[in-house]
């Protein structure tokens, strides 16, 4: 059965540090009520560390294009997109960050934003059209603890 | 828009050093994180104990800084506690595996009591 989706809310914000905590805190009152507390608070880092990625790695901190964000409901779920403009290169996939080898000294103690994205909400998907990316997080609405 | 810049205060306590930590840790806490634990170092400790009560948000390249932290108490063969992590923290410290390497309590007196 097609899910049925309302929107709730759109907001743009500026590709500047510190953006990402203004998305996370647009989009957890928006949300407020419609996930547990756990499971918004997971949302909350998920919504950050992609506004960052949009913010630092699509839009590159030009703080003329836009991060767009778009946020919707379902009766069992709710929707993020995080949208930036950083044209047809694809955001790379990660590899799952080797703290072992992060301690030993042998790659960068960096690269924990996709990993946090993925153990934070259910459902992730990358997309691009060539001009824009879009990174969709998914929360189902009773499935978290 | 920048969130609460990081504030670090260092204090001596039986066999460690506690660094209380207020604020964000993102990438812009890098410096005060350094700096207080280089200050928390002076003091020759055994063990660090990073107090994360005033903490309101850790971000990914927070968790990079603490790891930073992690590496360089190693190298030095010390400690690296921490206490004060609210139960999403905490998630996100065992799900990055830090807390396989830094030990977690729930409060100042349940670290001084491992010490």
């Amino acid at each position: 059965m097609q899910e049925k989706w309302t929107e709730l809310l759109h907001f743009s914000l500026p590709s500047q540090p510190g953006m990402e905590r203004v998305a996370m805190e647009r989009a957890a009152g928006a949300l407020h009520g419609l996930l547990s507390d756990i499971a918004l608070e997971r949302l909350k880092t998920a919504v950050a560390e992609g506004t960052l990625n949009a913010i630092e790695h699509g839009n590159h901190f030009q703080e003329d294009l836009p991060v767009e964000v778009n946020i919707w409901y379902s009766p069992s779920a709710v929707r993020v997109n995080i949208i930036d403009q950083g044209g047809s290169q694809m955001i790379p996939e990660s590899s799952v960050p080797d703290i072992d080898a992060k301690l030993a000294g042998l790659e960068s103690t960096r690269g924990w934003g996709m990993f946090l994205i993925r153990n934070m909400v259910d459902e992730v998907r990358i997309t691009g059209d060539g001009q824009r990316h879009t990174l969709e997080l998914v929360s189902y609405r009773e499935s978290n603890p | 828009m920048n969130g609460k810049v990081l504030e670090a205060n260092v204090r001596a306590l039986p066999g460690m050093a506690c660094i209380d930590l207020t604020g964000e840790i993102s990438a812009q806490a890098e410096d005060v994180l350094n700096q207080a634990y280089e200050q928390a170092m002076s003091t020759n400790p055994g063990t660090i104990l990073l107090n994360f009560n005033g903490v309101e948000y850790i971000n990914s390249t927070g968790i990079a800084l603490i790891l930073n932290l992690l590496v360089k108490a190693g190298r030095s063969h010390r400690k690296l506690y921490s206490y004060g992590l609210n139960d999403h923290y905490r998630e996100i410290f065992r799900i990055t595996r830090l807390s396989d390497f830094m030990r977690i309590f729930s409060d100042e007196n349940a670290a001084m009591a491992a010490v």
